[in-house]
């Protein structure tokens, strides 16, 4: 073993120089490729940025020229706004906290992380990066809303709302890297998850009192924030990261480590778009239960498979607070002034949240996919097996349907048939969760689409539909029904013979591909 | 604390509890460990010594108990206890875009070495990776990965030296040759603490063994220990 140490050791700054020299000398893209690679990316972001401007400038008119609500519209749509806002926000401050937000890849945790050099020159190129990414995505999901939500968009109000943006974005990165160096970082992802459920769920709640008792939520009328209120949230912002940054020292390898295996889990589920392990990644450790169950009601093999799934369901991390989202949403949508008023919102709404519901709901199913040996531990036909898998998804989707179409409808005075329309709709959305539980992996071998927004694996997207197209397909007959009106008994039957139909071809025909596959 | 040769103990482990969550993995451990002296862990699968080893350089919690480093509770924080701990636990993760050279160059560099790049040519020498050196991690094989691992750990220096089964993934005429390696580190006066399942790692390195169980750990003498090794 080497014994001298007579010269100065490298400090972080300069191991993380001669990383990187050494990587970019062997680096095989030349500088040309790298720039032009950078504005293929500007290029598509800012198509995608005048997409959705423009989507949202379409749904501002269309608003302005609708005619009377599905239901009663008690929600002002600021305090929507405001909401989805917070949302938002929750789920930035959840995604930031399970990657550390600060964290180490597993290469530089075994070489850089032992080296005596100062662990703050080592990690503050990564607080940068950070930083940068989490403004520049703050910038760009703003771009749109600024633009495309006001109907005359003034320099001020641009500014405004991108500074906002901004500032928001740098306070949810120093927030959480700040609480990550105090070692407090563990409980912020269940704090924000709990702000996420209740920013819909109590909105949700509020319109549908409203709703009952005949009156309308009201809120102060928000004016435009003076320029100070900004500029004290900027400098807020700053002092929360400058405070993560003189704490970077204080990280531990261990938290650094795991955060980096995550960061990287979820790095290759997005660049694989598999996004099965994407919600893996970022679910983290499921609850430990306090003892083991003894499932003692099985008796048979189909039950032994529903007992499972429904103990995976419920050890979920997250899977009971998506289901109480994801039964707020249509009714937050329904509920919110303008955006009641048009169908064709009411029915997204309804899909955003009996989709969430049939993701949620499918967990199980998820993980068994992933587990294809466990389906064989029991007397069962691969068919009988997916037939077995689809209780608890059934399960699931039937609770958020039929509340939501129950919330939905309080105030109109066919509450029960907006129920039983949430209720026929639920045996499509199992039958999506099953499907985009067990969809095969995304296949890269197929063809590509070129696309004004860069080349697409058009294989891949076809995959990555499968589940998600029977869930909207199936809610087809309840779009008829906002669109004429209201529900009626009649469409209430189409809704429930449609959505029965197309779950019994998805079960035959993924009881058909699991028979090959086993 | 000074130990039965006159010099201060640089490890000292009282009444540590290790595991995962809340729950031991095996029964509490104390051990001291001084300059020159050589400590084998041995025990089963699952019995828990890469688990202790992890809490003893300051990557676990302790579930209780204490570890003490030069007098210091444990903080892989501190550059000092970095400077003087080198570790190879079941790491196999490499920068893509180096060589293992570089790997090596880093370390180094990383910890002052004053003669870098001779020091570097002397562990690749030494761990017998020859040209592959200059390869990326992606092109060597799995021992040569570990070879590069083991490398890194001796091409800086070190106040107390712990590896968690160093023989694994190696061939037997070079666990052989790092064996005697290690026997001569501790020697020099390096503290070495190893996990191992080879016998004749064992034998060759260690002054005491740490049986590590579910229902006891004991310090045994490499003599009494064999048989239990043999056993596991």
């Amino acid at each position: 073993m080497t014994t001298s140490t007579t010269v100065a050791p490298l400090d972080g700054a300069a191991v993380r120089r001669l990383t990187r020299r050494a990587t970019a000398a062997r680096a095989r893209t030349t500088l040309g490729e790298r720039i032009s690679e950078a504005w293929g990316g500007l290029v598509s972001a800012g198509i995608g940025v005048a997409v959705a401007g423009g989507s949202l400038a379409s749904l501002r008119e269309s608003i302005a020229l609708a005619g009377a609500p599905v239901t009663g519209t008690t929600l002002p749509a600021s305090l929507t706004s405001a909401a989805l806002a917070l949302l938002a926000l929750a789920g930035v401050v959840v995604v930031l906290a399970r990657l550390g937000p600060v964290s180490a890849t597993p290469a530089a945790a075994a070489w850089w992380l032992p080296l005596p050099a100062d662990r703050r020159g080592l990690l503050r190129g990564e607080l940068v990066r950070l930083t940068a990414a989490g403004g520049s995505v703050a910038l760009l999901l703003a771009l749109p809303l600024v633009f495309g939500a006001a109907a005359a968009p003034t320099a001020a109000s641009v500014l405004g709302g991108l500074g906002w943006a901004g500032a928001l974005a740098i306070a949810a990165v120093g927030g959480t890297a700040l609480l990550q160096t105090r070692r407090r970082g563990r409980g912020v992802a269940g704090l924000a998850g709990a702000v996420a459920g209740a920013a819909a769920v109590v909105p949700a709640v509020a319109g549908t009192l409203a709703a009952a008792g005949g009156w309308a939520v009201g809120v102060p009328a928000a004016g435009t924030l003076p320029g100070w209120v900004l500029a004290v949230a900027a400098v807020a912002a700053g002092a929360l990261l400058v405070q993560a940054d003189r704490g970077l020292g204080r990280l531990d390898a261990a938290r650094l480590l795991a955060g980096g295996a995550t960061a990287r889990y979820a790095g290759g589920s997005l660049l694989s778009m598999d996004t099965r392990q994407l919600g893996r990644a970022l679910a983290g450790r499921d609850r430990p239960p306090r003892r083991s169950r003894r499932f003692r009601r099985v008796r048979r093999p189909w039950q032994a498979v529903v007992a499972t799934d429904l103990a995976v369901l419920t050890r979920g991390r997250w899977q009971l607070g998506q289901l109480a989202v994801a039964a707020a949403v249509p009714v937050v949508v329904a509920r919110t002034g303008g955006l009641g008023a048009l169908p064709p919102a009411v029915w997204a709404g309804c899909l955003l949240g009996w989709g969430l519901a049939a993701t949620a709901a499918g967990r199980a199913a998820r993980e068994a996919h992933g587990a294809p040996e466990l389906d064989r531990l029991f007397a069962l036909s691969a068919a009988a097996v997916v037939r077995s898998r689809a209780v608890v998804p059934l399960g699931g989707t039937v609770l958020v349907c039929a509340l939501s179409g129950l919330l939905v409808g309080v105030g109109t005075g066919a509450v029960g048939t907006w129920a039983l329309f949430g209720l026929a709709a639920a045996p499509a959305w199992a039958a999506a969760s099953l499907r985009g539980a067990l969809r095969p992996d995304p296949d890269w071998s197929g063809p590509v689409v070129s696309t004004p927004m860069g080349v697409l694996p058009a294989g891949v997207g076809a995959t990555l539909v499968q589940g998600v197209d029977v869930g909207v397909v199936g809610t087809l007959p309840l779009l008829a029904a906002l669109v004429s009106g209201g529900p009626t008994p009649l469409l209430v039957a189409v809704q429930a013979a449609w959505a029965l139909l197309l779950a019994a071809a998805v079960l035959v025909q993924l009881g058909r591909r699991r028979s090959q596959e086993g | 604390m000074r130990n039965g040769m006159g010099s201060l103990d640089l490890l000292v482990v009282e009444e540590l509890s290790v595991g995962h969550g809340s729950a031991p993995v095996c029964a509490p451990v104390d051990l001291r460990l001084g300059p020159g002296r050589a400590l084998a862990v041995v025990g089963p699968n699952g019995s828990g010594k890469s688990t202790l080893l992890r809490t003893l350089v300051g990557l676990l919690e302790p579930l209780a108990g204490t570890v003490a480093f030069d007098g210091a509770p444990v903080d892989e924080r501190a550059a000092a206890f970095r400077r003087d701990v080198a570790a190879v636990l079941d790491d196999d993760a490499f920068f893509i875009s180096l060589t293992g050279r570089e790997h090596l160059l880093l370390t180094a560099r990383g910890h002052g070495v004053a003669a870098a790049e001779e020091a570097v040519d002397d562990e690749v020498e030494a761990f017998g990776l020859g040209d592959r050196a200059d390869a990326l991690p992606s092109a060597l094989s799995s021992g040569q990965r570990r070879r590069l691992a083991l490398a890194a750990a001796f091409v800086r220096p070190a106040r107390l030296l712990v590896l968690d089964e160093p023989e694994r993934r190696l061939d037997a005429g070079m666990r052989a040759r790092l064996a005697a390696r290690l026997g001569s580190l501790r020697d020099a006066g390096t503290a070495v603490l190893l996990a191992s399942h080879d016998a004749d790692v064992v034998a060759t390195v260690a002054d005491e063994v740490l049986v590590v169980d579910d229902d006891a750990c004991r310090l045994l003498d490499p003599v009494e220990a064999a048989g239990r090794i043999a056993e596991l």
